[in-house]
């Protein structure tokens, strides 16, 4: 009786991330990189490469994951008259955010949800991330116990929840009608990807089930923290265990700390990078992949806050920002990482964040 | 695993507001708790406040004296 009503409490919430974890291995077995089936962090870098807002030649091409999430969010939203246009949550801030927490993703090499990818596939460097990704965390709910608020948002036409799938729509009649007006890799990780057709309903199937079963990976560390809830974290162990399972059955499972696809093994600046993305996105009220669902759903905030990643993206690989990956050079093994310039954008996101964090916290706005 | 039963669950449009029904329910010796706004209630995956069905009128009262603004009322088996 009482497994009967775990599973009607949790039964979504697992099933969705069943869902995600075998979109991430079917994705990678037909031409996603290792370990980097679904990337929030790294597709949207994608995108932003292939518009042209940096010059990363390694790193450009119009990801169909990211179009069919927030479009499968939309329709889900839409079929369960869920879809409200709001937005005024102190968009200028969202952006910001948004900015760092790429910044801090790109640095460890991966969003939130390609860290749990990472430690399905064995990778032991995740760790660090994961670690950094709950110091963040609580970073960031000790600041809501404290009433840390960006504000409500309010209702907006209808036409304004569109805006975010409406570029999605442009994105995607881009990749698919006229591709000369576009970037491609030809090289590196994004010149590796599934058929446009499977990464698009991997994408969508991923988008509806998000939306309906409000998937967040920093939701689901705050409310264990705060409320003892675990309901959503239940969906971060469903992918882990996963991908695990899939990646020994496709014997791709390799446990071990290096030579590990796309990461480094610069653990500090990991660590550091996850907890600068963990504290911006309880500040955010969610995860990468949580702002895309939102956005789906009518959410201007979130709409900005994407907006606000994809040019963090541009900031980080023009400026040299983010993380790159060990290699193996010569016969010689190399260690990757951030450089001078990643470092100093760190520690000036978490002084971005705490400034953020303090200016929103009760009583500040009228002082 | 607790047992569920008919709860009031008050959402709110921000953390903070949850936050701030949770500081003065404790300053009021007033029943209740946070818990993660149910998902019939809204597709947010915000913080509600919960709590016996007949302490309704009482917290409608206080918290519109206290200006924390509920986004709503409802009761569910949580």
């Amino acid at each position: 009786m009482k497994e009967k009503n775990w599973f009607r409490e949790h039964g979504l919430i697992l099933l969705t991330g069943v869902v995600v974890g075998v979109a991430a291995l079917v994705l990678t077995a037909m031409g996603n990189p290792k370990n980097m089936g679904f990337c929030i962090a790294c597709f949207e870098r994608d995108i932003a490469g292939a518009l042209g807002l940096h010059s990363a030649a390694k790193v450009q091409y119009i990801r169909p994951e990211i179009i069919g999430i927030v479009l499968g969010a939309l329709i889900a939203a839409l079929a369960a008259r869920e879809f409200r246009a709001k937005a005024g949550s102190s968009p200028a801030s969202r952006f910001v955010l948004g900015l760092f927490v790429m910044i801090g993703a790109l640095v460890f090499l991966g969003c939130p949800l390609r860290m749990v990818i990472r430690l399905g596939g064995g990778d032991l460097t995740a760790v660090a991330g994961l670690l950094g990704f709950l110091a963040g965390i609580l970073v960031g709910v000790v600041f809501l116990k404290k009433g840390f608020s960006l504000g409500r948002a309010y209702p907006v036409p209808t036409g304004e929840g569109f805006m975010l799938p409406g570029v999605m729509v442009v994105l995607l009649v881009l990749l698919a009608a006229f591709p000369a007006l576009l970037r491609f890799s030809e090289e590196g990780p994004g010149s590796m990807h599934a058929p446009l057709v499977v990464s698009l309903i991997a994408g969508l199937a991923v988008g509806v089930m998000a939306q309906r079963s409000r998937l967040c990976m920093a939701g689901g560390l705050r409310d264990a923290f705060m409320l003892r809830d675990f309901n959503l974290l239940t969906g971060f162990v469903a992918i882990w265990v996963t991908v695990t399972v899939g990646n020994l059955i496709l014997g791709n499972y390799n446990l071990s700390a290096v030579s590990q696809p796309i990461a480094h093994s610069q653990y500090l600046w990991s660590f550091l990078g996850m907890a600068l993305a963990g504290w911006g996105s309880i500040l955010l009220g969610g995860c990468p992949l949580r702002q895309l669902i939102l956005a789906g759903e009518g959410n201007g905030d979130s709409a900005v806050t994407v907006l606000g990643m994809i040019v963090g993206a541009a900031v980080a690989h023009n400026f040299g920002l983010a993380g790159n990956a060990d290699s193996v050079v010569d016969g010689v093994y190399t260690v990757g990482g951030i450089g001078t310039a990643g470092m100093a954008a760190v520690v000036i996101g978490f002084v971005v964040l705490l400034a953020v964090s303090v200016a929103h916290l009760p009583g500040k706005e009228a002082a | 695993m607790r047992e569920k039963q008919l709860r009031l669950v008050v959402a709110f449009h921000t953390t903070a507001g949850a936050m701030a029904a949770e500081r003065l329910c404790r300053k009021l010796s007033l029943e209740g708790r946070l818990i993660s706004v149910p998902r019939s209630v809204t597709s947010d995956c915000g913080i509600a406040w919960s709590a016996p069905p007949e302490l309704r009128p009482t917290l409608e009262a206080r918290f519109q004296e206290a200006g924390i603004d509920a986004a709503g009322y409802y009761e569910r088996m949580v």
